[in-house]
Formats: structure tokens, sequence, C-alpha cells
């Protein structure tokens, strides 16, 4: 018996690839930090760097997805489902994605933040990167889950983990509310160019927070607790 | 010419055994060297204890199998060499098409090409009515549902590990609990089979009450030294290392390495050079310090304290796997040569008589001397590259598989070893033990049942005629 039938068996894990991919999602989405200063300072050109920057990162995520969709046979068995797993892919990948609108929003036209909404507008921004962050610590923890066979005190962790999620994701809607009320009392000194500019910015920023507990949650449905 | 016949006939089944224990018996001890429960060097000398201990004490109900449960010897009657050089061709036979496959890369199985290297010999010069159909039958559907009681077994042990330990809120201690009895029913099962079966060639008789109160005894003398074992680990577990640096230090790390990446950017010449020295220290710390967390982060999981008790038990349960192993395949070489031997020096073939002692133990130091010469190398390339099995997951597929080929070689039925491990960590993975299972293998297993059997007749068939020209 050649050694190679024992090899064969063990196929390529998915979840590596998944946890790649997040890396990638990671840094399109910790760019836009960088995006919101050169907005401050309205350094234009440095504006336009990034979320070319950004673009291209979220490419990257896209050729990582792909690559993982392709490989994701359906002879492989799994400890969770292929649905679940492919959802979760596919919430990451709409993750960058909201990461990219932001970027290329900001640069069709010159924005200028007010100061009467830029506080709360990088609070804003801030906690929708939060929020994301402790989504992708779940998915980090996918590995340890494998360990426990996704149950026990690791699942319990990690469910911990995802109410932590939702709670910021709740957070970041008070703080949305919040921008709003102030964004709309700045509506008369802007054009409603800007006006519409802004309200699809605050759209993608805040996607992000939501396609983050939806991520949570893919996760929770494969956890084995009460 | 009777003497070179017998020369060729030991040389063939030895170089069969050899061949055995030079690429099978990797397949059985791999996965515990993968996962770590047994270094290299100890997998080898384990294995070659017990792969010749099942050949010698166990092995006989397979040769017997082989030697007379697939064709039918009294055929031969009116000219016994005939079945010596059917024997020798099937001998051949499956040693050239397991060379072909292991070329190649098929997981072509040492049983099936013998088994059907023997059908196919015996259908050529005996006829139809030569072969016992009903027990080629019995064997063809043990190798469909060997691997698929291993499968079973291994779901069913795994799941039970998951309950009982890894879904506990404390699996550790838990492990603790659980382990005795799983070593008491580990232990319990060795024995009786070496008890109830093992050493019935070697004239060793007790009642059954008292095999039954040494399985017992054995089960609980095992239970009890692993009760005290686990109360020394668990008292060696409560001193933790804690990491000598709390996690803001590294991140200090990366600030400072950020800043001086800033004070490189706005330099020049020598500055520059000297900053960027500078740089490349800071980030070597980082990265170490990093490196060292993470290590002791893993290292005192609670799971990984659960994956050192499974490490024991997997070498409980490797060693069954090898003792199956040995017990099953041996026959493959010694089923056809003790046959062929016993008419070349005695002139008749009896059915009755037992599987002398000393072809078990040509065929067991056979695959010994495979492993030693050849086996280990393949242990340690399959060893390193399994590494997606931890002792956990190995017990479990181990302790299917080796349970399920057990209680094959108990009826005599010779199935494939890998075939049922293969099966059982498809269980494994069944029961969400492992993080991707590639069902593929099964088609190619699949395709190799259905082409070794006519392949091996084939062969038999075709060396047969010289070979009968050559001695007859």
């Amino acid at each position: 018996m050649p050694l190679s039938t024992l090899l064969n068996l063990f196929g390529r894990s998915p979840f590596v690839a998944l946890q790649s991919h997040m890396d990638a999602v990671s840094l399109c989405v910790h760019k836009l930090k960088d995006l919101c200063e050169a907005l401050e300072k309205k350094d234009y050109a440095l504006l336009e760097q990034i979320a070319n920057e950004i673009s291209s990162l979220e490419h990257t995520a896209d050729v990582i997805k792909n690559d993982l969709r392709n490989h994701l046979p359906k002879s492989l068995i799994l400890p969770i489902g292929r649905e679940n797993l492919l959802e979760i892919l596919t919430i990451q990948d709409r993750i960058a994605d909201c990461a990219e609108d932001m970027a290329i929003t900001c640069t069709l036209k010159r924005l200028e933040i007010l100061p009467i909404f830029s506080g709360v507008f990088k609070l804003f921004l801030h906690k929708n990167i939060e929020t994301f962050d402790k989504a992708e610590a779940v998915i980090r923890e996918l590995h340890e889950l494998i360990e426990s066979s996704f149950g026990g005190i690791e699942a319990e962790d990690v469910r911990t983990m995802i109410n932590e999620v939702a709670y910021h994701e709740h957070e970041v809607d008070l703080i949305q509310r919040q921008l709003l009320k102030e964004f709309f009392l700045a509506g008369e000194q802007m054009n409603h160019v800007s006006f519409y500019q802004w309200i699809s910015l605050f759209e993608s920023i805040g996607s992000i927070s939501n396609l983050s507990e939806n991520l949570a949650y893919r996760v929770r449905m494969t956890l084995e607790v009460q | 010419m009777d003497t070179v016949l017998l020369v060729v006939i030991l040389l063939t089944g030895f170089y069969m055994a050899w061949n055995i224990g030079a690429n099978d018996v990797a397949n059985a001890m791999g996965t515990s060297v993968g996962s770590g429960a047994l270094t290299l060097r100890q997998a080898v000398l384990v294995a070659a204890i017990l792969e010749f201990s099942g050949a010698f004490f166990f092995g006989s109900h397979v040769s017997k199998t082989m030697q007379s449960g697939i064709i039918n010897p009294d055929l031969f009657l009116s000219d016994p060499k005939i079945l010596v050089y059917g024997m020798l061709a099937s001998l051949a036979s499956a040693g050239i098409w397991l060379q072909m496959a292991s070329y190649f890369g098929w997981p072509v199985s040492t049983t099936h090409s013998i088994v059907g290297a023997i059908v196919g010999f015996g259908l050529a010069v005996g006829g139809v009515h030569a072969i016992y159909w009903g027990n080629v039958g019995y064997i063809v559907s043990t190798w469909i549902f060997s691997p698929i009681l291993g499968g079973i077994i291994a779901y069913y042990i795994f799941t039970f590990i998951r309950k009982k330990i890894l879904y506990t809120l404390n699996p550790f201690e838990s492990a603790c609990k659980v382990t005795p009895f799983i070593v008491f029913f580990l232990v319990a099962v060795l024995t009786s089979i070496l008890v109830f079966e093992g050493f019935r060639n070697v004239q060793f008789t007790i009642s059954n009450t008292e095999k039954g109160f040494v399985v017992f005894i054995a089960g609980l003398v095992g239970a009890v030294i692993s009760h005290f074992l686990l109360r020394r680990m668990s008292s060696l577990q409560t001193v933790k290392v804690e990491a000598q640096f709390s996690p803001e230090v590294v991140e200090s790390l990366q600030k400072a390495k950020k800043h001086l990446e800033k004070v490189k950017g706005k330099t020049t010449g020598e500055l520059q050079y000297k900053v960027d020295l500078i740089t490349q220290e800071v980030t070597n710390l980082s990265t170490f310090l990093d490196h060292q967390r993470e290590q002791i982060s893993h290292t005192h999981g609670e799971y990984s304290k659960v994956e050192r008790i499974f490490g024991y038990l997997q070498i409980i349960s490797a060693c069954m796997m090898a003792f199956a192993h040995g017990a099953n395949d041996v026959a493959n070489a010694i089923g056809p040569l003790s046959a062929a031997v016993e008419i070349l020096t005695t002139g008749i073939f009896a059915i009755e008589a037992p599987i002398p002692l000393w072809a078990l133990a040509l065929g067991g130091t056979g695959i010994v001397i495979g492993l030693a010469t050849w086996g280990w190398r393949v242990m340690d390339t399959i060893g390193k590259k399994i590494t997606e099995l931890t002792p956990s997951r190995g017990f479990a597929a181990e302790f299917g598989a080796a349970a399920t080929i057990v209680l094959a070689s108990r009826f005599g039925m010779p199935v494939s070893t890998t075939h049922t491990l293969v099966g059982a960590v498809l269980g494994v993975g069944l029961a969400r033990g492992l993080g991707a299972v590639n069902l593929n293998t099964t088609r190619d297993i699949l395709i190799s049942w259905l082409v070794t059997v006519p392949i091996g007749a084939l062969l038999a068939i075709i060396l047969f005629y010289p070979i009968h020209l050559i001695f007859g």
C-alpha cells in the first residue's frame, strides 16, 4: 500500500484560507483610519493613494476568496456545514467591499468634514472598526474551535465574543443616530451633492458593523452550546 | 529440484512479508508518529515487537483461510505439487502487482492482491468448482464492511470523547476522570484477544472463567496505574509557566519600530544606516517575543493538556493497531507459503493441520526486517505529513480500525488494514473532528478493489504455467 493513500485523505483545510482572507479584509478596513486622517488634513493626493491601496487590497481578498471557493469540492468532509463556510466567506468579502466603497466615495468629489460633526464621525468610524476587530477575533478562534470540536469552554468563550460583537454593533447604532442628528443640523452648510456623498459614506461605514454582527452570528450557528 | 523450489518459495514468501513490513506498517503506525504520541524510534520499536507478536500469536486464523479457505485443496490430492506451484505463482503475482502499484502510487492492498491471485490460480487449474465461492463472498463483503465498521466505531469513540471530555467545562479534569475507564476497556480488549484466542497455538489452556478473571484483573491494573499516573500529571500541571512579559511590551516594541521607521524615512547617509540597524534589531526582538508568547499560550491551553493524556492513550491504541496488523497481514505471506512448504516436505496437504509456528515466526521476522530496512523511512514521511491528527483524533481512528481488524482476524477474514484505517479517519471527520477530510480517497480505493482482484488473478494464471514448466 503506497503511502499516498493516507496522505491524500487529508484535504487542504479551508480554515487557513478563510483566515488569510480575513487578514486581507482586515488590512482593508484598518486603512480606513488613515483615509479618515487624510480627509481631515484635506490631503487629497494622499486620500487618492490610500483609496487605491484599499482597492488593491480588496482585490487580493477577492483572489483568496475565489481560490478558496474553487478548492472546496463537495467531497470534503468539514467540521462545519459547507454552506456556513461559504456564507462566512461571503460576509467577510462584503466587509472588504464596504471598505472599498467608502474609500471610493471619498475620492469621487472633494469632501470636507465640517467641525460640527467631525468628532462624532471619527467616533462612528472607529467604533465600526472596533466591531469588525471583535468579529475578526471570532474568526481567529475557528482554529481553536476545530481542536475542541466546536463545543466546550472554547465554544463558550467564542459565544461571549459573539455577544460582544453584537453589543458593539448596538453601540454603533446609537452613535449613528447621534451622527445623523448632528449631520442634518449641518445640512444647510453644504450642497446637495456633498450631502448625498456623506450619506452614502455613512451607509458604507455602518454596513461594516452590521456585517460583522452577521458574521459573528454565522459562526454562532456552528457552535454546539446550549 | 525440490530444494530449489523450497528456497524459491521461502524467498518469495519472505519477500512478501518484507514488503508488508516496508510499506503497510507505516500506514498502521504513521498516525501515531504524526500526532507526536510516539517518536519515530519508539514507533519502530513498538511496531517491531507487536507486529511480531500479532503475527506469531494471532496470525494463524487468517493464514488458515488463505491456505484452505479459498480453494478446495482436496482437488489437488492426485498431484499436490500443482498446489505448490499455484501458491508460488500467487505469491509472485501479488508481489509483482504490489511493486507496480507502489511505483504508480495506487492504493492497492496486499490482502486483495493475494486473495485475487489465489482465486485466479484456482480457477485456471481446478475450474469453477475448486473455489469456495461462499467463503470468497464473505471475504469480499468484509472488505466492504471493515472500513464501514472501522468508521462507525471511530465515529462513536470520538463522539464519546467529545461529549465526555472536550465539551465539558473543565476538559482536563474530565479527561482525568474518564481516562481510567478508557484504559480499562482498552486493556481488557487487548488481553481478551490474547487470552481467549492468542495462546491457542502455544498450548496454554485455562478455563473460561479464569480467562475472564485474568482479563478483568488486567483491565483493573491498567486503570489503577493510569489513575495514579494522571494524578501525578495533574499535580505537575498546576505549576504554570507564565509569560515573562505582558502583551503591552510587544505592543510598545511595535510602536518603537514604527517610529524608528519614520526616522529612517527622514534621514540620509550614515545616520539612516545606523537607524536601520536599530530597526532591524527591534524587529528581531519583537518577532522573538511574539513567537515566545504564542508558544506559551499554545502549550498551556486546556486542550493541549487533554491531548497530552491522549498521547499516552494513543500509545496503547498504536500497540493494538500494530498487533492487529501483524495478526491479519502476516497471512498474506504465510498462508500460501506454509501450504506450499508443507506439501513439499511431507508430500500431502492436511487441511486440519495447524499453521506451523516457524512459518508464523518467519512471517513476523520478515515484517520486522522490512520495517527496519525500509518501513521506518516511510513512517517518517507519513508522520511528518499527517499533522492534522491530534492524539485524541488519532486515538479514535486507531482504536476503530484496530478493533475492526482484530475482529476480522478472529473470524479468519483477510481485510485491508489501510482501507479500514481510512474508513476510521473518515468516521472521525464525520464526527466534526478534523479540518478537512477528502472523500475522493474512497473513490480511489473502490477502483483499486475492482482492478486488483482480476489483475492479481490474471497475473497468477500467467505465472503459474512457466513455474509449472520449470519445476514440473
